[in-house]
């Protein structure tokens, strides 16, 4: 019954025979290769003049189309009234004020050069007439003029009419000469009034630039025609658009080939949509960053990497991430399996509370936790420092503990990280088979060998995966090591990152190297989590779906609710305490009960100033819109994934996956060195390359989230729905739409999240117009006042809760993530 | 120790009583049935057997020990039991050999005994071959000889078994039934078998406990739940049957419902009452006491499955296949009936049937 439906939904969509459908692909490849090969000409034309703006390149060509003939045919008939000896003559003046003009030589010789050679130092060479000197000239009615003037040019003892004779007098020689020409070329090109308006804007992009010799010579050989015109100003722009045409049709003729079907679908479209869009917002940004660190200067060098590493600086900051990041994985993922166990699958007090306790805690920005770890462990005035000082009886500050270091750095990575694994970790753990350890525990081991025989090692790939995850997502943060770390001079990659790509040309060269840096670090993680796992993933989903026998703690149960409890506490209530807090006082060092200084004032200021409101209103924006396209690409790629065979759908999975593990900075360096125009789109600076990079990042979570609610809607589900009658259309809307959308929910709200308040990126992208309320708390926090960031902080997390309150109320409580 | 002692055996969830007060002695070297319809209670006395699950009331006794009661409750791993489950739960991360090695692992018995115990389980089970493999690269006929293998190499003397059959394909499932019965009476051990297939429960019990709504309707033998059934769900949960209103007299029950026919009857009932009569057991007679005309035939090879009229009933009856050939429908025939099973009516009988359904 599938099949056949699929054969029929084929026949519906082919256009005709799979001969047709090759020679339409030819076609388009050619199309594409001709695409870019004008590209390449208009782009080169382009370079060669020199110019920077298309108006420039519209001049030119009008100029050559219109102008030129307009003036050649006014000036031709004057020019065929001289003998050949005058012809000579004035052909010779006007090569030497050519000449003149640039010190070069003529563009070319012969017959037909005479009236363009004329024009270009018309345009070049020639004074400015004021306008009461071209009223003069054009008001003159004589047929004879031009001719006349011509002489005067080669001749000057040649008469010209009184009432013309004022305009040369006192001019001598090459000046006398060039004035005649500019009076002659004014007179012939007022006949035709709508073109002096180019000819004005051409003199104006060509005088005192270096390029008019080019730009001349291009109008004189006549390069520019109506056809070149269409590539010149946006050559980038259909280099890239000939580009993927050219990949996309590659790739559709190699996945029709590899199913052995030729039959077109509109699906495809969808396919390399989506591709296209991954491949130029990601792909290429990445492969330039690769190019630019490893041929620095176009030749293959690794100078500007060994310049980088012999910088102790970075050293140290290679050294920190990768001690920081290690031990953050290790700590984290030791936090994550116990506590994931105890809340998943004992009989643990408030389970359920600690559960979405700790998955809640997930959505905090990573800069909120940071900002409040450095107000208690703060050297001097950190509140834990001096609970510590009072209980041991420690002298005065500084210490015992220090934020502003290495291990303070992983403490703070470690509690924002955890989650993470925490996340995966009892993911998988729901989904095993209880019955595994059923059958353990009846061969004689004890609960706790279980654990260690069973549960461990089957968890072992999920148990990797969430390690992983959490040493990737901690190597490529920059909020915290950027709060916490760069105070107390403790570099990583990414603080390294931003600081050199405010650095100049040569700093951002730089930033490329250590940004190739933590991509492979980061890639080949993902490389070993993705490939090497993959093959280790069992599959322990049983037939039936049985309640897990929980595990009694018995008289452990207190104690370890009460260390759960604890715990909780310390990573959670106390850094949401005191951002609470902090965000009442007037002075941070002091309590907030003490007199006077409670205060509601940061509240009211910060959320009454424009700036912030702006901010928030750009922040709801972006990531509104960011979430929008990505649940929609998520629900459709989800789609085709599942309900379809088509060749090559998972191409785009793959390349969503390779963005989500690419770090942050990156990605956004990526974007600022190739979306600036040079690779025909310029969106730097504005909201797109925001949204663009959000997308980039996040759409996994949207991905990951609609796949696993889609794969639980079996097909047969669809497919009685159309036996009863119900179109494709219909069957979405009231079976597949209704049993997805709170994961329809979830996974917008997983993308929207984090866009709201993303730092990393939009510390590299914005500008002055397009900042975010993550980089506004962030600046207030390090210039201005940190009880107002602390409110701005506790803003956000009110509004987290609410949307996530919202989503709950709105998809009837089933809404989870 | 071989046998097993339920004593008033209760287990509730919340509201609602799952098993309740179960009171029965599997003996030594017994093979026990737990039959019963989906949310009879069986995978809950199995897995309070096991000690998966604490029960709310009564205590269970292996030979002369309590094993769970009062504030006794040996944990699972110290029963010393072997256990086969429905999804096989053979671990995907251990080879074969160390999927049935484990148990002997976790008593620290040395290797080389371990070693040819493992070969020996595997043999019995004809796996030895696939010792080095992971579950993965096995079929689910095979993966469930694992589990058997495994639940056996510790040689217990109680083996458990939680519908170990219900995911095979029928052939294999039939083969398999044998099996599990061979070697249960090969070792010598007791078995309790959950299962929601009458046949299965038939071709490998000593005894039947057929279940209902928390409550144990009959136990015996696989032939007294089907000749002699306690009370209509019994009858109605094994093989098919037909309910007939009668009213019984001295000699014989008249079946309204019949077009008023009787047949004979010996018993002390009297007054409204249902007759069982189960399809097999009417036969097509020159001299049957019930006239009717056939109305359809199904042949279904080793069998015909007819339909007969009797006034306004239909009534089933299933005869040899060959009778196939000798008649066609609508002709005129004569049944009598070569046994029944008579209970009062006391007005509950659909409420009764309703759980098959």
């Amino acid at each position: 019954m599938d099949h056949r439906a699929q054969t029929d939904q084929r026949h519906k969509n082919r256009i005709s025979g799979p001969a047709a459908v090759k020679l339409c692909l030819a076609v388009l490849l050619f199309l594409g290769a001709f695409l870019v090969i004008m590209g390449v000409r208009g782009k080169s034309l382009y370079d060669e003049s020199g110019f920077t703006s298309e108006s420039s390149f519209d001049s030119i060509y009008r100029l050559t189309r219109d102008t030129d003939k307009a003036y050649s045919e006014k000036l031709l008939p004057a020019i065929r009234n001289l003998t050949e000896e005058e012809r000579a003559g004035v052909s010779t003046v006007w090569e030497d004020l050519y000449q003149d003009a640039w010190q070069t030589d003529a563009p070319e010789t012969g017959e037909e050069y005479v009236a363009k050679v004329l024009f270009a130092s018309y345009l070049t060479a020639g004074p400015k007439l004021s306008s009461a000197e071209k009223k003069q000239i054009t008001a003159v009615s004589d047929e004879e003029l031009e001719s006349q003037l011509l002489r005067c040019i080669t001749d000057e003892s040649h008469a010209l009419p009184a009432s013309l004779e004022s305009l040369v007098s006192g001019l001598t020689g090459i000046e006398r000469q060039a004035m005649l020409t500019q009076l002659l070329m004014t007179r012939a090109g007022s006949a035709v009034t709508d073109i002096n308006d180019h000819v004005t804007q051409f003199k104006k992009s060509v005088r005192g630039s270096e390029q008019q010799h080019t730009a001349v010579n291009m109008i004189a050989s006549g390069k520019v025609n109506g056809f070149s015109r269409l590539f010149l100003g946006n050559g980038s722009t259909i280099i890239l658009i000939g580009c993927l045409l050219m990949l996309d049709v590659l790739l559709l003729a190699l996945m029709m080939a590899a199913g052995r079907n030729w039959a077109f679908s509109v699906k495809w479209i969808l396919i390399l949509l989506i591709i296209d869009f991954l491949a130029v917002f990601l792909i290429l940004p990445l492969v330039h960053i690769v190019v630019k660190a490893l041929f620095p200067e176009g030749g293959f060098s690794l100078s500007t990497l060994e310049r980088l590493f012999t910088y102790p600086l970075n050293l140290e900051a290679v050294k920190n991430t990768v001690i920081a990041s290690l031990a953050t994985m290790v700590l984290g993922t030791a936090i994550a399996f116990p506590l994931a166990f105890l809340i998943g699958r004992t009989n643990l007090y408030g389970r359920k509370f600690f559960r979405s306790l700790f998955v809640i805690s997930y959505m905090v920005p990573p800069y909120v936790g940071a900002m409040a770890w450095l107000r208690l462990m703060n050297p001097n005035v950190g509140a834990v420092n001096q609970w510590l000082r009072t209980l041991f009886g420690l002298s005065d500050a500084p210490g015992p503990l220090n934020v502003y270091s290495l291990p303070g750095l992983i403490w703070v990575l470690t509690s924002f990280y955890f989650p993470y694994a925490f996340i995966t970790i009892s993911r998988a753990m729901e989904k095993m088979d209880p019955t595994l350890e059923d059958a353990s525990r009846v061969s004689g081991a004890s609960p706790l060998k279980t654990v260690f025989r069973i549960d461990l090692p089957l968890m072992t790939p999920s148990l990797l995966a969430g390690a992983l995850l959490v040493f990737v997502s901690a190597a490529s943060c920059y909020g915290i090591p950027s709060i916490v770390g760069k105070p107390g001079n403790v570099n990583t990659i990414t603080t390294r990152i931003v600081e050199y790509t405010s650095l100049g040309q040569q700093g951002l060269t730089d930033a490329t190297a250590l940004s190739v840096l933590l991509m492979a670090l980061a890639l080949l993680i993902l490389l070993i989590s993705d490939v090497v796992l993959a093959k280790k993933q069992y599959i322990t989903v049983s037939g039936k779906s049985v309640k897990p026998t929980l595990v009694h703690l018995r008289r452990f149960r207190w104690p370890l609710t009460i260390l759960v409890s604890l715990f909780a506490i310390v990573v959670i209530g106390l850094p949401f305490a005191t951002i609470l807090l902090t965000s009442f006082k007037t002075d941070v060092g002091k309590s907030v009960l003490a007199s006077g200084n409670f205060t509601l004032a940061n509240w009211t200021t910060v959320f009454n100033r424009n700036e912030t409101l702006h901010c928030l209103k750009n922040s709801l924006v972006y990531a509104t819109a960011a979430a929008l396209i990505g649940i929609v690409i998520a629900i459709v790629m989800n789609y085709l994934q599942q309900r379809t065979q088509l060749k090559g759908r998972s191409i785009p999975t793959f390349l969503i996956t390779l963005g989500s593990g690419t770090p942050s900075v990156v990605i956004a360096l990526g974007l600022i060195m190739t979306m600036r125009g040079n690779y025909g789109i310029n969106i730097y600076g504005t909201a797109y390359i925001m949204i663009v990079a959000y997308l980039v990042k996040y759409l996994m979570m949207g991905m990951r989230t609609v796949s696993s609610s889609m794969s639980q809607v079996h097909a047969s589900l669809e497919e009685s729905s159309q036996i009863a009658g119900a179109g494709w259309f219909r069957t979405m809307r009231r079976i597949t739409g209704p049993l997805i959308f709170p994961s329809i929910a979830a996974g917008w709200f997983l993308i929207f999240i984090p866009s709201f308040y993303e730092l990393s990126m939009t510390t590299l992208l914005y500008s002055g117009s397009t900042k975010t309320i993550g980089f506004e708390l962030y600046e207030y926090w390090t210039f201005t006042s940190q009880p107002m960031s602390c409110a701005m902080a506790m803003g956000i997390l009110l509004f987290i809760v609410l949307i996530n309150s919202l989503l709950g109320r709105v998809t009837k409580g089933k809404f989870s993530i | 120790m071989g046998s097993v002692t339920l004593k008033h055996l209760v287990k509730s969830f919340g509201e609602s009583t799952v098993v309740n007060d179960l009171d029965e002695v599997i003996r030594d070297g017994e093979f026990v049935t737990l039959l019963g319809p989906s949310g009879c209670g069986k995978t809950t006395i199995l897995r309070m057997i096991a000690g998966f699950e604490k029960p709310t009331s009564g205590e269970i006794w292996f030979d002369d020990v309590l094993i769970c009661g009062g504030k006794t409750f040996v944990p699972p791993e110290k029963r010393g039991i072997g256990m086969v489950f429905q999804s096989y739960a053979v671990w995907p991360h251990m080879t074969v050999y160390d999927n049935v090695a484990y148990p002997l692992t976790i008593k620290k018995v040395s290797k080389e005994e371990t070693k040819s115990r493992v070969r020996q389980a595997l043999s019995l089970m004809h796996l030895e071959k696939y010792a080095e493999r992971l579950p993965s690269q096995l079929s689910g006929g095979q993966q469930q000889r694992v589990a058997l293998a495994r639940a056996l190499v510790a040689e217990p003397q109680l083996l458990l078994l939680d519908e170990p059959l219900s995911n095979l394909d029928a052939k294999l499932r039939e083969s398999m039934r044998f099996e599990i019965k061979r070697l249960q009476k090969a070792l010598g051990i007791t078995v309790i078998y959950v299962t929601h297939d009458q046949t299965e429960a038939m071709a490998m019990s000593d005894r039947i406990f057929v279940l209902n709504r928390g409550g144990l309707q009959q136990a015996g033998t696989p032939e007294e739940v089907y000749n002699k059934p306690a009370n209509p769900f019994v009858a109605d949960f094994l093989g098919k049957v037909e309910f007939f209103k009668g009213e019984a007299e001295p000699g014989r029950i008249v079946l309204p419902e019949l077009s008023g026919e009787s047949i004979a009857y010996a018993g002390d009932l009297r007054g409204k009452v249902y007759v069982a009569v189960r399809p097999e057991n009417l036969l097509f007679s020159a001299d049957g006491e019930l006239y009717g005309t056939l109305e359809a035939q199904y042949y279904m090879g080793d069998v015909d499955d007819c339909r007969v009229r009797i006034g306004e009933t239909l009534v089933r009856v299933i005869t040899d296949g060959y009778a196939y050939k000798s008649m066609t429908a609508g002709q005129e025939v004569r049944l009598s009936v070569r046994d029944y099973i008579i209970y009062e009516d006391d007005g509950s009988l659909e409420e009764t049937l309703e759980i098959r359904t």
